[in-house]
């Protein structure tokens, strides 16, 4: 029985093969787009986890200072430790490869001889690497050796130079020995280098200092790390090494569960189409509904019958989703990892791992969506009472009589949405202002019926003025079809709508980025490494090139930048050491209350640190920091009541719930310092919420002399052009540095936003593109439906212009209200989006600027898009077949 | 006068040839009540369409007043449908989304006239066919034989010279049917149209002038 009912359902898609393949076309769309996300998302962080693992090896301790480099005497005080088995120090630091090849490459540096417990290399040469490279790693201070994918990749073998950019300096490598990996795990997709840990730190600039030092240790656990901890002195940690992924995945949490959001609206919108296609089969059967009714069939019959015809396309479409989004996952796991670098953190990943669980994911997401959508109209059929069955007009006054009714449903949405919007979340993803976004969809799709009744009402005696009957009439079927248009004005008006408020969030967000560059920094030039990435923490400007500009001529003042990304609170945080006195003079972070220069001369005025500061004699401002440090290394923390203060940019201040005049409790490498917080600054960047400090201060606590960069303020500031010129031709090519101008910084920071939002724009253009879908399968079948009143009324005697005129003025009224409801409806989620969502999600404050333009393109498109929708089929209706349509059964 | 020479019809149904009217000749004149009568598929409905510019001929003449229907454009044919015939469908393609009074109003405002002017009128024909107090109902709303009177007043709205009925009493009781021939008759008397009334039924004969038997796309004597 139920075999020959799907049977019926089965034969009724095949029927109309046009409409049937555009609801399984956006079925396997909004699929396709939602699996390549989570494809693209999970391999990038896979290819991350991986080489956390290949780093990590048997390691289960790891001991380091937030930010900064461990005292390598530490080494041989952890391994004499009786609860530790084995321990391997190690430096690490993503570098640049220099030659045909650019791309990042991983140098670990490593003790041989502690190594083995460790990690499983395996060498060339049978297993065991010659006696000869051996002496070659040990003794050389260039001779690395390389992974074997990477060997392959650039061809290498042994005895051939290698070169690589080591922050702005062009360093010669030479290979003396391949290695692999027994499990086949390499950080960064296999670009690794692996060094005599003494030669390394000498290449990095970090004699005498450890990144960290990875331990296994004898005995449980805990009381290893208590042990550990006990022996160590104050600031240095000891973490499991797998807390640096988790870490890194709470980094990049939002923008992955944005981009999985994003994703799913194509999916939503989808559904709207399988709603739709449902609705119109329940609406043209509906006397074949009742014929089967009267025949005996019962209401949950009806139910799978309709369900049956939605599960097929849901099963259909989501296969064709499937292999459409493993095609589309390699193009966004490209963007996705170009997006991860520039914003988080190196990575490289480029194949595609084709996760089963998640093809399952997707396709059950699809599956389930398409039986949601279609169950609607398949209750409603099942419960149809027969004589509305035979009636379709019924059914139409059914619907009229509750518009007012889904209306007031649409308003209990937006109220229940408002609720969402201001429901506080303490931590994680902002699900309550997703919900509430949901519900804005949902509610502006219900104003629907009675908008598009209203709209047609009330438009009908100005348009029957200027139109005559097409005007006229074209209202009427508006406002008198709603068991069919409706729901196709909705979807298009969810998909305008998020189109509309993506459009003006990222259009409000990149103003609010302009404007913050221009208040918030500050300087003519910016001067480092020619590395335009956040995640450069380990890039340094070499001393002698500070002491240059300290004479030169041009520069009035000298801002020092000094930036660590340390572990805190579950999360990575920066922290970031800069001349607050030259800040205070020049003006440079935008705070959200107090006097900025007030909160500037605070934080800069920093216990013991002015008087001590050797003035250059160049001007004011010319500092010698890198002078403070041996005076400080000794000074005991801050006490409770002269606590220094720092400034926080506002991501921390709303995650952490930190407020102006509270304080924060930082773990540097002096021991945990609890510091004041004098001002909470808007910040834009997304590699991390970040406390801010005097660089004296962060010099003191971290006993860190190397600067990241420098702003130089000019004494013209007319001559940027030429002093840039002359900074980029004495030290771009001797040590890879870049000068760039305020507006360079600019444009370089506008584009990597532009870059970023490119894939948003690409999953809203998918959402809208599966809305025009709908609205052409509603034309084609409105208007295939409505031949014979068409043909009637040519009998009657209706020309054909007026017949074209009807239904283009129908469909552009239709197109019309989805803007309509589109803008209205975008408006109120692009609040959502900047005042809620971004607040919740990232912290930032982002300044609402309207994008007008959006709104005009979008009418433009929305109503050539009906027009051009409804052309065809009003064209085939008012071909001269009248008497074959008119004719009776 | 309408008048058909040697026209003939054919359909193609794939690589079946269907011929629905076979060198056929009639002459009406103006102010006659023709029945067109015959078994279902002999071709009197093709022949009412032909006549009402619903359908072009494969070959021969139809002429109206000495014009021949086959050299008019589609913007003339719309205006000959429009104003010089008025034709009554078995299942009365009524538009639903209108109202009685505004189904009937409809042809007269596709001609031109003003709403207030054609709704004034339709509400006269509903009077004349037996709808007064029905103007604002909707077509589901009334029986079968009632929304068949109103089509008869769509038919008549635009004053035609011509009324083409095909089989207006197909989907009606016995009791209605009757009534909605009495009613043809009495518009033929009362305002002198030409009807032209296509059935199978033979009661349709009795009240007409004339009546044509048409079998396998002729005419029988």
């Amino acid at each position: 029985m139920r075999a020959w009912l799907f049977r019926i359902s089965f034969s009724h898609l095949a029927q109309y093969p046009g409409r049937t393949l555009l609801g399984i076309l956006g079925i396997a769309l909004g699929t396709a787009v939602y699996l390549s996300i989570s494809l693209a998302a999970a391999s990038a962080l896979q290819s991350f986890q991986v080489g956390v693992t290949a780093v990590a090896g048997q390691a289960e301790w790891r001991i380091q200072t937030p930010g900064a480099p461990l005292d390598e005497s530490l080494f041989v005080k952890v391994r004499r430790l009786a609860s530790v088995a084995a321990a391997a120090p190690a430096v690490e630091s993503v570098l640049s490869l220099a030659g045909v090849h650019r791309g990042p490459v991983l140098l670990l540096g490593i003790d041989p001889f502690s190594e083995r417990p460790f990690r499983d290399y395996e060498f060339a040469h049978a297993g065991v690497l010659s006696d000869t490279a051996w002496t070659e790693v040990l003794t050389r201070p260039d001779a690395v050796l390389v992974s074997g994918p990477l060997a392959s990749l650039l061809g290498l073998k042994v005895g051939d130079g290698l070169a690589v950019m080591v922050g702005p300096r062009r360093r010669a490598l030479r290979v003396a020995g391949i290695f692999t990996s027994r499990r086949g795990l390499y950080p960064l997709d296999g670009a690794v280098l692996l060094m005599d840990i003494g030669p390394a730190q000498e290449l990095l600039d970090r004699v005498g200092g450890l990144d960290y030092i990875d331990v296994i240790g004898a005995g449980p656990p805990a009381e290893v790390q208590k042990r550990l901890q006990e022996a160590l002195p104050p600031g240095v940690e000891v973490v499991r090494p797998s807390a640096q992924g988790s870490r890194t995945e709470g980094l990049v949490a939002s923008y992955r569960l944005n981009l999985a959001v994003l994703s799913a609206i194509a999916l939503f919108v989808g559904m709207f189409l399988i709603y739709q296609s449902v609705t119109l089969s329940v609406v043209r059967r509906r006397r074949e509904i009742g014929l089967l009714r009267t025949l005996g069939m019962t209401p949950g019959q009806v139910l799978l019958l309709f369900l049956a015809e939605g599960l097929a396309s849901g099963l259909v479409g989501g296969l064709l989703g499937l292999g459409l989004g493993v095609g589309l996952a390699r193009g966004v796991l490209a963007v996705m990892t170009q997006n991860l670098s520039s914003l988080y953190m190196p990575v490289a990943a480029q194949e595609v791992g084709v996760q089963g669980g998640l093809l399952l994911q997707a396709w059950g997401l699809a599956v389930a969506a398409t039986l949601l959508a279609a169950y609607l109209p398949a209750r409603e059929a099942a419960r149809t009472q027969l004589r509305a069955v035979w009636h379709r007009e019924e059914l139409e006054e059914i619907i009229e009589s509750k518009a007012g009714l889904i209306f007031g449903w649409g308003l209990v949405a937006l109220v229940l949405a408002g609720v969402g919007a201001y429901a506080k979340i303490n931590d994680g993803p902002p699900w309550p202002g997703f919900v509430a976004a949901f519900l804005i969809l949902l509610g502006f799709a219900l104003f629907t019926p009675l908008a598009a009744r209203l709209l047609g009402q009330g438009l009908q005696p100005v348009l029957r003025k200027i139109l005559g009957p097409a005007g006229d009439l074209g209202c009427r079927y508006l406002a008198g079809a709603m068991s069919r248009s409706a729901v196709s004005i909705a979807a298009l008006a969810c998909a305008l709508g998020m189109l509309i408020a993506v459009t003006v969030m990222i259009g409000s967000f990149r103003q609010t980025v302009n404007d913050w560059v221009s208040r918030a920094i500050s300087g003519d030039i910016f001067f480092g490494p020619a590395v335009f990435s956040t995640a450069a923490y380990d890039q340094y400007l070499p001393p002698e090139v500070l002491a240059e500009l300290r004479q030169d001529p041009d520069v009035a003042d000298i801002y020092l930048y000094r930036c660590v990304r340390i572990p805190f609170k579950h999360r990575y945080i920066l922290v970031i050491g800069g001349s607050f006195e030259v800040l205070a003079r020049h003006g440079g972070l935008w705070f959200r209350q107090g006097d900025t220069r007030a909160i500037m001369e605070r934080v800069g005025r920093v216990e013991g640190g002015g008087e001590e500061e050797a003035i250059m004699g160049q001007g004011p401002g010319k500092k010698d920091y890198t002078a403070t440090m041996s005076h400080d290394d000794n000074r005991k923390p801050e006490t409770e009541n002269r606590k220094p203060s720092v400034v926080i940019s506002e991501p921390l201040a709303e995650t952490l719930h930190l407020q102006e005049g509270g304080t924060i409790t930082l773990p540097t490498p002096s021991g945990p310092q609890t510091l004041t917080i004098a001002g909470v600054f808007y910040d834009y960047r997304t590699d991390g919420p970040s406390v801010w400090m005097d660089i004296s201060l962060f010099r003191r606590f971290w006993r860190d002399t190397h600067l990241n960069a420098v702003r130089l303020y000019l004494k013209d500031p007319a001559r940027v052009p030429q002093v840039q010129a002359r900074l980029q031709e004495r030290y771009g090519d001797r040590y890879r540095l870049l000068a760039l101008s305020h507006r360079d910084l600019r444009n370089g920071i506008l584009r990597i936003f532009d870059e970023t939002f490119a894939l948003t724009y690409a999953l809203e253009g998918v959402a809208v593109v599966v809305a025009v879908f709908g609205i052409i399968t509603t034309f084609l079948v409105l208007i295939r439906e409505r031949e014979r009143d068409l043909a009637l009324l040519q009998a009657i005697g209706a020309s054909r212009r007026q017949i074209l005129g009807m239904v283009l003025v129908e469909s552009g009224l239709a197109g019309g209200l989805s803007f309509g409801l589109g803008a209205a409806c975008g408006s109120v989620l692009s609040l959502l989006l900047i005042f809620v969502i971004n607040k919740q999600a990232f912290g930032w404050t982002i300044q609402l600027h309207f994008t007008p333009a959006i709104y005009w393109q979008t009418l433009i498109l929305v109503l050539t898009l009906s027009l051009a929708a409804a052309a065809y089929p009003a064209w085939r209706a008012i071909q001269p077949h009248l008497a074959a349509i008119l004719k009776e059964e | 006068m309408i008048e058909l020479v040697e026209v003939s019809k054919v359909y193609h149904r794939g690589p079946e040839v269907i011929q629905a009217l076979d060198h056929l000749n009639v002459q009406i004149d103006a102010g006659e009540f023709v029945a067109i009568t015959g078994k279902s598929g002999c071709g009197k409905s093709t022949l009412l369409h032909i006549i009402g510019g619903l359908e072009s001929v494969s070959r021969g003449k139809v002429l109206l007043d000495g014009c021949d229907l086959a050299q008019l454009r589609e913007p003339a044919r719309t205006e000959f449908r429009r104003d010089r015939v008025g034709v009554v469908f078995q299942s009365f393609n009524l538009l639903p989304l209108l109202t009685l009074e505004e189904n009937v109003a409809l042809p007269r405002v596709l001609q031109g006239a003003s709403y207030d002017q054609a709704r004034q009128e339709a509400a006269h024909w509903l009077g004349e066919v037996g709808l007064s107090g029905r103007q604002g109902h909707k077509p589901h709303q009334v029986s079968g034989g009632e929304m068949q009177r109103a089509a008869i007043a769509r038919a008549l709205i635009n004053q035609p010279a011509v009324i083409l009925a095909d089989e207006p009493t197909g989907n009606l009781d016995s009791v209605t049917a009757a009534q909605i021939l009495a009613l043809f008759s009495h518009l033929h008397r009362q305002w002198g149209k030409t009807i032209i009334l296509v059935s199978h039924a033979p009661e349709a004969g009795s009240a007409a002038d004339r009546v044509l038997r048409l079998a396998d796309g002729r005419l029988l004597a």
